[in-house]
């Protein structure tokens, strides 16, 4: 009887069925999505591990445990973690798409249980039809989960393609994960309906029969906003709304959430793409074209630089190598703006260390190739030699957080010599000044403000480093008592002026191979770099809005489902508006305001949300607001809120089509739809 | 003087086999101020008949004049802006708004309309139905008979030309339907309310000036009482 029942309700109301199937597709995808995600995390995991031989950290891998192993592991728990947070978020969304459709039968019900249904058959037969409803789109749904992971597993392998050291990750599967991930679907999806199917089956006959509990509010409805806007069609459709509230309340909760966390990503990277644009490629645009890290190599062990200079296209070359010392300053070596600015009184000791009356602060060298070095020396109008060191000299006021808009002074007076020591570990450093005798002092050919055209920040973290450019003639004779190279020298090119991609990479190509074999290398260029960043920043866009897409999917199943549906359920209602003389314009503007509302609402908490948020980003960014608002992405967010709107549009116009056909006169005459 | 004339109204529903005569040539004429009660037993066609009067339903064929608009000619919103302004509804489960309160349920035709209130009237109107005091409840907040007595405030407060009230009293008990009947016979008096009334209680129908019977969609009876 009730299989003949069941089927003969869903036969005969397909629509009541589309937002439990959509909400049952949509969770079976974002969990298989998840649970073959985390597979590959713990395959590429195994794999890794099994390549370097840590039989211990392997062994973890598949749960077995060494009693002193305290390391810990975090791929399980992470797993069951977001697995749980995943089903509980969707069984909170979801679970009000099974309500409507069963909310729909109250009355159905309550003529059943008035004639001896029990509610344990009521129950059963609810969740043998939420079954049978959700079998084939939990099935599709984990299929197109497992591909959709396949294609972003393969999006970021081509976004990770670059980083250095990292293992190619090969996409997997197990059918050990088919079943738990059907298993983890099928309890989510089966706490989904049995919430409301329990609700519904205990309600007494008469209580179904009535339905009391869904017509009518149970306190004053107000929707003053709609009202004074769209007259009195703005407030029943407000008040509707608000009778339906529990019914839409899937809809409300995931275009709100869909809407905001889109509107938020989108401002996340456009502020994160004006910050790097503005603090490396637009700072570095004339600064490098090509650069190439020379492994293992002290500048000293290069001799390619003039075979660099000379290949077609290449304008100019810097080669140096990095390296960090420390500076001896007194009190008396600073400059007058610096000293009335406090000195070194605003730092706490994390950056400046006192040694009597002398300070140590950090002094990264730049050891530049002796012809570059003269050539910067020139450049900046200084005497052109090789024996001292060019200064930077200037430090930024520390008092203003503002890191967008510095002030800048000079830092210390200027003198003929500088000293240097170790920075750490070396004999200098662990001398007091006095003993300093492997102080490297060494003569200043002149302070600057004016630095040579690298692709280099200087004092950004720590504000007291000062600056020195040296060439590496010197650096061979200083090197042994201030120590602190990196192992690596930079070779910084520039092309000539709008160079191409193409040209970038033939000339990258060129240097490549001139030297290969002599020296490991690794190198970019600046406009690939661009671009790749781009392209992350769109993968990355791509993957957070499939996800907005799907959070806003299931809103519209609700919407759908809700909208086409209604008009079964709300004949009634529309006949009495019908019947105190309001006509079919003015009850098709009633559906209008009631789309309307139904995406207003959660674009104005979005907008709000997404305005807070802007501002505070802002704020610790200390980015200007114009420049924010000239690239603020309204195009996006409008064409995801128009489609959302539009979807709403749709389904309610679909419903309009529908109510248009009813019959007023039988509708009043039904008594059964009381 | 005529307010409603009905010249050989017929409703047809379904066709061949599954064809169902609900009323065949009703003739009839009502004069303003008449209190009219259309009796029958159930199916006889009078419900089809109170909405074709309403302009809810069209006939298949016939002619039907309210106030000398013919309501064949209505099309769907000019048919519901006859309804707002000429007739009030009344039906035996109230079909008040559920989500407005009792005075924005008495307004509704008016706010319709967007026209404001003539207040002395309204307050005539609660006063006599005795719903001063619950203006501001909601429907489901009122008992049966209260909010019958919303439904005949909203019926009259637009002063409709016809008063169209289906078993008004059918889902009341005995109290509650004498004070319904009551009202009803108030306005009519006092207020020179045209009220054509379906029942198929005869005790309800003998309040009536003129009781019309239905039987197989067709009239079988007109008596004049008063």
């Amino acid at each position: 009887m009730w299989r003949e029942y069941s089927s003969g309700y869903l036969k005969n109301n397909r629509s009541a069925a589309v937002s439990v199937m959509t909400a049952a597709f949509i969770s079976s995808l974002l969990l298989s999505l998840l649970s073959c995600q985390f597979y590959n995390m713990w395959k590429y995991e195994v794999e890794r591990l099994r390549a370097e031989g840590d039989q211990y950290a392997l062994m973890a891998m598949y749960l077995v445990r060494d009693a002193n192993d305290e390391a810990p592991r975090l791929v399980f728990p992470l797993f069951l973690l977001i697995m749980g947070l995943a089903s509980f978020s969707l069984i909170v969304i979801i679970h009000n798409a099974f309500a409507v459709s069963m909310q729909a039968r109250i009355h159905q019900f309550g003529i059943l249980s008035s004639i001896g249904a029990t509610p344990r058959q009521i129950r059963t037969c609810l969740l043998q039809e939420a079954a049978y409803l959700c079998a084939a789109p939990i099935l599709l749904g984990t299929l197109l989960g497992i591909a959709g992971s396949m294609g972003l597993l393969a999006l970021l392998e081509m976004l990770a393609q670059e980083i250095e050291g990292r293992r190619a990750s090969v996409f997997g599967y197990h059918p050990l994960i088919l079943l738990c991930t059907l298993l983890i679907t099928a309890i989510t999806i089966g706490i989904s309906a049995w919430i409301p199917a329990r609700k519904l089956s205990v309600m007494t006959p008469l209580e179904a029969i009535k339905n009391t509990r869904e017509l009518e509010p149970r306190r004053k409805c107000n929707s003053p906003l709609l009202s004074l806007i769209f007259g009195v069609e703005g407030e029943l459709a407000g008040n509707a709304l608000r009778v339906q509230r529990k019914a839409l309340r899937t809809a409300s909760v995931s275009l709100l959430l869909s809407m905001t966390a889109f509107a938020l990503m989108q401002c996340f990277f456009t502020l994160s793409e004006i910050s790097t644009r503005e603090t490396y490629f637009e700072k570095y645009q004339d600064a490098w074209d090509i650069m190439v890290t020379v492994k293992d190599t002290g500048i000293g062990s290069f001799g390619e630089a003039e075979k660099l200079r000379q290949i077609p296209g290449v304008d100019d070359v810097i080669v140096y190598q990095k390296a960090q010392a420390k500076s001896l300053l007194s009190e008396e070596n600073l400059s007058g703006e610096m000293r009335a600015n406090g000195g070194f009184f605003h730092d706490s000791g994390k950056y400046v260390e006192r040694d009597g009356e002398f300070f140590r602060v950090s002094a990264p060298i730049v050891v530049m190739d002796d012809a570059s070095f003269l050539a910067y020396c020139e450049a900046i109008g200084a005497l052109q030699r090789t024996d001292g060191a060019v200064i930077r000299n200037l430090i930024c006021d520390v008092t203003n957080p503002d890191f967008r808009h510095p002030q800048y002074m000079p830092y210390i007076k200027e003198a003929g010599t500088t000293r240097l020591v170790a920075r750490t570990g070396g004999v200098a450093a662990e001398m007091s000044v006095s003993d300093c005798a492997e102080t490297a002092e060494i003569p200043v050919i002149a302070y600057t403000e004016e630095v040579p055209v690298l692709r280099e920040e200087y004092a950004t973290i720590d504000k007291y480093e000062l600056v020195h450019f040296v060439p590496a003639s010197l650096w061979r004779e200083i090197e042994r008592r201030t120590g602190g190279a990196e192992e690596d020298t930079f070779i910084r090119i520039l092309c000539r002026e709008g160079v191409s991609l193409e040209e970038l990479d033939t000339i990258q190509g060129e240097i490549e191979k001139n030297l290969a074999g002599a020296y490991t290398t690794e190198s970019e260029n600046r406009i690939r770099e661009y671009e790749t960043n781009d392209e992350k920043i769109q993968g990355m866009l791509l993957v957070l809005g499939t996800f907005c897409v799907l959070l806003a999917l299931i809103g519209l199943g609700n919407v759908f489902s809700n909208a086409l549906g209604f008009v079964r359920q709300r004949k009634r209602e529309f006949a009495r508006y019908l019947s105190v003389g309001m006509t079919p314009g003015e009850l098709r503007k009633m559906f209008c305001i009631e789309a309307f509302a139904l995406v207003a609402r959660p674009m104005l908490w979005a907008a709000v949300v997404a305005v807070l948020a802007v501002g505070a980003m802002l704020k610790a960014s200390y980015m200007n607001p114009a420049e924010f608002l000239a690239e603020a992405p309204f195009v996006p967010i409008g064409a995801f809120v128009l489609s959302v709107g539009g979807t709403v549009a749709l389904a309610y116009y679909l419903s309009w089509r529908r109510m248009r056909g009813m019959d007023l006169a039988e509708v009043l005459r039904d008594d059964t739809m009381m | 003087m005529n307010i409603l004339t009905c010249e050989g109204v017929s409703k047809v529903y379904g066709s061949g086999d599954n064809r169902v005569v609900a009323l065949a040539g009703i003739d009839l004429k009502v004069d303003r101020g008449e209190f009219v009660a259309i009796t029958g037993a159930s199916g006889s066609g009078k419900s089809t008949l109170l909405h074709i009067l309403g302009s809810v339903d069209k006939p298949t064929g016939g002619r039907v004049t309210v106030e000398g608009t013919d309501l064949s000619e209505l099309n769907q919103t000019r048919a519901a802006i006859f309804r707002r302004r000429k007739v009030g509804l009344v039906y035996q489960f109230y079909n008040l708004i559920p989500t407005l309160t009792v005075r924005k349920n008495i307004l509704m035709p008016l706010t319709l309309d967007k026209k404001k209130p003539n207040e002395a009237y309204f307050e005539e109107v609660v006063k006599t139905l005795g719903l001063s005091e619950r203006l501001e409840a909601l429907p489901n907040q009122l008992s049966g008979g209260q909010q019958q007595r919303v439904a005949i405030a909203r019926s009259l407060i637009y002063r409709p030309a016809l008063l169209l009230a289906d078993e008004p009293t059918g889902n009341l008990d005995q109290k509650n339907s004498g004070e319904i009947m009551d009202m009803l016979k108030l306005s009519n008096r006092n207020m020179k309310q045209t009220i054509v009334l379906i029942t198929h209680d005869e005790k309800i129908a003998l309040e009536a000036d003129r009781i019309i019977t239905i039987e197989d969609g067709r009239i079988v009876g007109d008596e004049r009482r008063r």
